[in-house]
């Protein structure tokens, strides 16, 4: 009687109670009996499998990462022998100088975009959690409206409204102001930074829309006495929001921040199309490792190193490198705060 | 506006507190709905006036629109070809066959991900750090840097997809009594397992958060009611998850839908081929694909979930 109800509580616990469980049968039963041998070989199949599986996916989630490390660091006749898997046959730091050197320069590029990523990403935060905290903390007329309005941003692709936003930022004019401050002509800002700042101030930088869902959702979730806590003192509407709402966001703000400037350093739409001429890593590494590219470049690298031939192996092996160049500073950050970024992403909330 | 003037003998009442709590409101929201008009509502009416007609430079500059109907949505579909040759009806079977098939996998393998790194065991901290890699890796342009562009990917292809692939089918093939369709359909999707795994790094995040986010006394009720955890996972896990799982839904097959070969298309009749009228209608459908496809991936998803109910 009592064995039986032991094993219907023993089922589904996790493993640590299981490990506590056995122990104790043992001392109460003395030896090792069936029940006993039966949960010991339980644990330890559900473990090997637990853990497999986990170091298999994680494996599969490195694997693009590691697989480019031996043709990085290998010296470049070797690239096309067939015997080579894993281990270069002779070390080079060769592809990585190549990579600077056509890719990098002297790493401007690289710290503009950073420094771009970073304004960008703290504009949307600003804009995206103004426009978060009025959706999710107070109740106005048209706010299912306005909800709709979000969702459809979230949803209709970009690339599907990129020809009339071309247009309206050849001439870009806004119910006359702009042409005031231009002797009435509209203003080109077509290759122009401003444009991205303006999209980004409108809520429609980089997946911007879900953004300020994220806020939304945020701030609905904050409990009512807060605020009715703050009004009692004496802070008014936006007080309220700059004081006390939005240093208590701080997981979404970590988590919008974290991903907005992944994915603004990242961006090669909207500076491609709208600052083509900018100096946008992502933009300028793409258009450089393009396949037609090829030719020019490997001829370049052979000149420059003073290399016998060039093979096709040896483009891939630099484009390799300066992706692994490109990702560094990324990958960097998020090392050193990746506890802090991925507690915050657990509390963010993000659907409620 | 929250200061009482009088002037000229017309009184200025102070708004009330609710009444200038929405004022507030509707004033914080100013940049998005001025955005939402500006790059939004006006771009989709000139869509439409674009799509229904041929775009043609004035000769004293500026365009000159020429009302043709819905000659640009016909011509679009039975003359024109995409910059690949190929027939746009083709481009659009292509991309809705590869997002139908990807999306519901990238939800159904983010949501397993997250279930394992919310699971308790030694060495958590370092995996999550792993899984929640792809946010970085996964980004368009570091995918696009490491894959293999030349002769090597006869090399690379034999280690990466073909080798899993052919193994997986004929060990599928040899031991188990499934039918061939269905197992080219587990290789071909064995085969995407890289570009699947780069794609699902914020899904597994949100999936993360909403795990975190569901009260644990639900799980110590149902322990002690005497359910196991494969019970509890069905009636506890997922439906506390259904608003979470659609907005996942969401987001991967929109994602999909960006980096589909159609936003190029876009651009070139836009720009390259100086077919504004033709790009435009180009756009058009490609709009209305997504938000039909949703449509129909979300009513899918509620069939499933409401049978699930009952």
């Amino acid at each position: 009687m009592i064995r039986k109800a032991k094993t219907k509580t023993s089922s589904g616990t996790s493993a640590k109670v299981t490990v506590a469980r056995m122990r104790r049968e043992r001392l109460i039963h003395g030896t090792m009996d069936g029940y006993y041998l039966k949960n010991q070989a339980k644990s330890i199949v559900g473990n090997i499998l637990f853990y497999s599986l986990v170091v298999g996916l994680s494996f599969a989630i490195l694997y693009p990462l590691i697989r480019v490390l031996p043709v990085v660091f290998s010296e470049f006749r070797y690239l096309n022998d067939p015997d080579v898997i894993w281990v270069p046959i002779q070390f080079s730091m060769l592809s990585f100088r190549a990579a600077i050197r056509v890719g990098f320069g002297n790493f401007t590029n690289m710290g503009l975009t950073l420094v771009y990523a970073a304004v960008i990403a703290i504009v949307q935060i600003v804009i995206s959690a103004m426009a978060g905290y009025s959706l999710g903390r107070v109740k106005f007329p048209g706010q299912t409206m306005v909800m709709i309005f979000v969702f459809m941003v979230i949803i209709v692709p970009p690339p599907a409204l990129l020809i009339p936003q071309f247009l309206r930022f050849a001439q870009f004019e806004v119910l006359g102001i702009v042409g005031l401050f231009n002797n009435g002509q509209p203003l080109n800002l077509l290759n122009n930074q401003a444009t991205l700042f303006i999209l980004s101030f409108t809520g429609f930088g980089v997946k911007q829309a879900i953004f300020i869902f994220i806020f939304r959702q945020f701030f609905k979730g904050l409990p009512l006495e807060l605020e009715e806590a703050a009004l009692i003192d004496g802070c008014g509407f936006y007080k309220t929001f700059v004081r006390i709402a939005f240093p208590m966001a701080v997981p979404a703000i970590v988590t919008v921040f974290a991903l907005a400037f992944v994915w603004n350093y990242g961006d090669t739409y909207l500076t491609g199309y709208f600052h083509p001429d900018g100096p946008y890593l992502a933009n300028s590494l793409d258009l450089l490792f393009q396949y037609q590219n090829m030719e020019h470049l490997n001829n370049f690298i052979v000149r420059i190193y003073n290399l016998p031939f060039s093979t096709s192996f040896m483009f891939d092996a630099i484009k390799h490198a300066a992706a692994l160049v490109y990702l560094a500073p990324l990958l960097l950050m998020y090392f050193i705060s990746q506890r802090r970024i991925v507690e915050n992403f657990e509390r963010a909330g993000i659907v409620g | 506006m929250t200061k009482s003037k009088s002037s000229g003998g017309f009184k200025f009442r102070r708004p009330g507190f609710q009444t200038s709590r929405k004022i507030n409101a509707y004033v914080l929201l100013i940049p998005f709905l001025a955005g939402f008009f500006l790059f939004f509502a006006v771009p989709i009416y000139n869509l439409i006036v674009f799509s229904l007609s041929r775009v043609e430079v004035a000769e004293e500059g500026g365009m000159m629109l020429t009302f043709v109907g819905f000659e640009n949505f016909v011509d679009l579909f039975m003359v024109e070809v995409s910059t690949a040759n190929q027939q746009f009806l083709r481009v659009f079977a292509d991309e809705n066959m590869r997002i139908f098939m990807n999306a519901p996998i990238m939800v159904i393998f983010s949501l397993f991900a997250a279930l394992l790194v919310n699971v308790k065991f030694r060495g958590r901290g370092f995996v999550r750090v792993i899984f929640f890699l792809p946010i970085v890796t996964g980004l368009p342009i570091v995918q696009s840097l490491l894959t293999v562009t030349t002769g090597a990917d006869i090399m690379d292809a034999s280690i990466a997809d073909t080798f899993i692939t052919t193994t997986i089918m004929s060990f599928l093939i040899s031991y188990t009594f499934l039918p061939i369709a269905l197992i080219s359909f587990i290789a071909t999707v064995a085969g995407e397992i890289f570009f699947l795994i780069s794609n699902v790094g914020v899904q597994t995040l949100i999936f993360l958060a909403g795990l975190q986010s569901i009260n644990p006394s639900l799980y110590e009720v149902a322990k002690i009611e005497g359910a196991n955890e494969y019970e509890t996972f069905w009636k506890i896990t997922l439906p506390m998850l259904t608003n979470v799982i659609v907005f996942v839904i969401v987001y991967s097959f929109v994602d999909l839908f960006l980096d589909s070969p159609l936003a190029n298309e876009v651009y070139a009749y836009g720009f390259l081929r100086n077919n504004i009228g033709m790009g435009a209608s180009l756009s058009l459908i490609y709009m209305i694909n997504v938000v039909l496809g949703l449509l129909v991936l979300l009513y899918a998803f509620r069939k499933v979930a409401g049978k699930h109910d009952s």
